[in-house]
């Protein structure tokens, strides 16, 4: 008796009724990761070769780039079967693609880029009053529209923070230009 | 026998009891905020101690060691946030667990845990102290080495679906570890002109980071999912049937975290790690890891806890520091005018067991506080997520700068968190990455040294059995996988 074989759509095959369907050898999410992981490393290699040169008596046979060269290579090693593990995952039943499927939320980079402008009002701010920022901006941005829960948040927040590390544990806190 | 009693006649005196209590108190309010360290604490101690007598003040600062140690959990099991980094390791399950409303359980879980261990490890001191002492003198450079070898080996089993992307995680770790000055020739490496990156990478901002930012911005895309938690539940803590599944697991830890706190250098963290995973490798249900399993908290929290007792052995016995927070307390027991080494166990025996009692009643003082506030503790997780993660960034913001009073540091943290969170959506834990950076510096360290000793030839780290016993148990656990699969093979239908 034969068995007709199974018909290939769009580069997958099928696989005669089974239920999944055959992967592709490689997967191109991971080949984009796997290429970003070598050109990172291919720049981390050549800030080594920048490295002071040192006499191999001075290094004792161990030089500043030898260590960083080693995990380099090892990362491209490992870095090279990332396209392919999609292959062994599967046959543990595992994938990685549910966690990735669906698109970066835009709140995702609102509230990274709202973070980077705080951060970068710090030293003009200072360490309390950017705090005040981050506790009436962030929960805006995130939805919260009770103002009678946002103001108290906003001050109280910030406030006990200061007193904690400022005061009781002496940390040096950015005074601002409206601190000096 | 003598000795003991005296030493712990001491530790009962009221007054030593309230100090002590003191201790404890700081030390789980210090470990649970995040970038305030144990080490940190002690050291912001130091000077308030001068003042004391010797007894209450070393006794003071071994009970915030030990309960620094456990705070940290509290914030790793609630927010993803490890207030330490010992408690990175119980993030992994412990948030999960949180996230499904079961903090309390996680909470106490983590209480108990970090108690056995550390009441265990200080059993054991009394009872083979001098033996584990000696164990842990035959320690060279390439005995470290191949130690951390091993332990950056078991990271490919430490979190998520991926062996392969949790060792690349962990090599990117060692890698980042290497910035700043080389140690034996002076050569700045990887410092791309920032002269706050001379000293390395500090590991507090990326772990913050990593861990509370990463998920900020993974929490900020279900903003919309509401989350039923029903306040019973959240506040319940672990059941007797719950600790009785843990029990191998928290004794397993405790050996190992009183084993390699003994060793010089090796502290609670690299503890933490190997507790975890060997509590991952002997259970019957590792699907569970990475999702909330209970012996994913009990294993790295007995074992991070029993490590204190531990570090404390060579540092009063030898005088050599088991730890960081063990290396202030050892400056502090010289400016006290006491010499540690074995002088120290000879002249004052007493004084020795007087701090183990005074860990001993700050181990069961942290366990009632554990206990007694994860009710309170797990509440935290009601708050709305619109106003919980606003304060976990204010918290990490100063957490990442209280650490160096450095705005450069927040920028680490700032960055760490979008590639945590880019990471974590790629497969990639970001556990894998602290831990390597953690051991980074130190497997370089060693690697250097015994490359001197053996004039660079690799051949004679094969000299040493102990050295061959690392090896062979990271190629073990590295090709456990391939190795166990003809005896677990399901046998083919006929």
């Amino acid at each position: 008796m034969t068995q007709s074989r199974p018909k290939a759509q769009d580069g997958v095959v099928n696989d005669g009724g089974k239920g999944a369907a055959s992967p592709p050898l490689i997967d191109r999410t991971d080949l984009g990761l796997a290429i970003i992981i070598l050109v990172v490393c291919g720049y981390l290699y050549w800030v080594t070769t920048g490295f002071d040169k040192v006499a191999d008596l001075f290094a004792q046979d161990v030089p500043p780039e030898f260590f960083p060269r080693l995990l380099i290579w090892t990362i491209v090693v490992l870095t090279l079967g990332l396209p392919f593990e999609h292959l062994f995952l599967r046959k543990k039943g595992e994938s990685l693609d549910e966690d990735r499927a669906n698109r970066i939320n835009p709140v995702v980079y609102k509230t990274a880029a709202l973070m980077l402008v705080i951060v970068a009002l710090i030293p003009w701010l200072g360490s309390t009053l950017s705090m005040v920022a981050a506790g009436l901006t962030v929960p805006i941005l995130w939805g919260e529209r009770r103002i009678k829960v946002l103001i108290p948040y906003a001050i109280i927040l910030p406030l006990t923070v200061t007193f904690v590390f400022s005061y009781l544990l002496g940390v040096y806190f950015e005074p601002g230009i409206f601190g000096s | 026998m003598e000795p003991v009693i005296q030493g712990l006649l001491l530790v009962l005196d009221p007054y030593n009891i309230a100090l002590i209590f003191g201790g404890v108190v700081i030390g789980v309010i210090v470990g649970a905020l995040p970038g305030l360290s144990s080490p940190m604490a002690v050291a912001l101690l130091l000077p308030f101690t001068i003042t004391l007598d010797p007894v209450p003040a070393i006794c003071m600062m071994a009970a915030l060691y030990c309960a620094g140690t456990f705070g940290g959990s509290i914030t790793a099991i609630l927010i993803n946030a490890p207030g330490a980094p010992p408690a990175a390791a119980t993030a992994i399950d412990g948030y999960p667990m949180a996230k499904r409303g079961e903090a309390g359980r996680a909470l106490g879980m983590a209480a108990v845990s970090s108690g056995l261990g550390g009441i265990f490890s200080l059993v054991i001191f009394l009872f083979a102290a001098p033996m584990l002492a000696r164990v842990a003198l035959q320690f060279r450079p390439p005995e470290y080495f191949a130690l951390t070898v091993f332990a950056l080996s078991m990271l490919a089993s430490i979190s998520g679906k991926s062996s392969l992307r949790n060792l690349i995680a962990g090599a990117f770790g060692v890698l980042l570890g290497t910035a700043g000055i080389h140690l034996t020739t002076g050569v700045e490496r990887f410092t791309f002109g920032f002269y706050e990156m001379t000293d390395g990478i500090s590991f507090i901002p990326v772990l913050i980071g990593l861990f509370a930012l990463g998920e900020m911005l993974g929490q900020s895309q279900s903003l919309n999912v509401a989350y039923e938690r029903i306040t019973s539940i959240v506040i319940k803590l672990p059941s007797r049937a719950d600790f009785r599944k843990v029990r191998w697991t928290i004794l397993r830890s405790s050996f190992i975290g009183t084993f390699i706190g003994i060793l010089p250098a090796e502290g609670a963290t690299v503890a933490a790690i190997m507790g975890y995973n060997e509590a991952k490798r002997w259970s019957k249900h590792k699907e569970e890891f990475g999702h909330g399993a209970l012996e994913g908290i009990a294993g790295p929290e007995a074992a991070n806890n029993a490590a204190t007792g531990g570090a404390m052995v060579p540092t009063l016995a030898l005088g050599i520091p088991g730890s960081a927070t063990t290396a202030i307390i050892l400056a502090a027991l010289i400016m006290h005018g006491f010499r540690p080494g074995p002088y120290l166990m000879l002249e004052t025996p007493h004084f020795i067991y007087a701090i183990f009692g005074a860990m001993l009643l700050a181990n069961f003082m942290f366990l009632g506080i554990g206990l007694g506030c994860a009710t309170l503790f797990a509440r935290i997780t009601l708050i709305p997520r619109q106003l919980l993660w606003p304060a976990v960034f204010v918290l990490s913001m100063v957490g990442a700068y209280s650490f160096a009073s450095s705005i450069f540091d927040i920028w680490v943290m700032l960055f760490s968190g979008m590639v945590g969170f880019l990471m974590k959506r790629h497969g990639f834990g970001p556990a894998p990455l602290v831990m390597g950076l953690i051991l980074g510096k130190l497997v370089e360290e060693s690697l250097s040294q015994s490359m001197i000793m053996f004039d660079s030839n690799w051949f004679r780290f094969f000299e040493s059995p102990i050295v061959n016993g690392f090896f062979l148990m990271t190629v073990l656990g590295l090709l456990w996988p391939l190795i166990k699969r003809p005896f677990t093979a399901k046998p083919k239908k006929p």
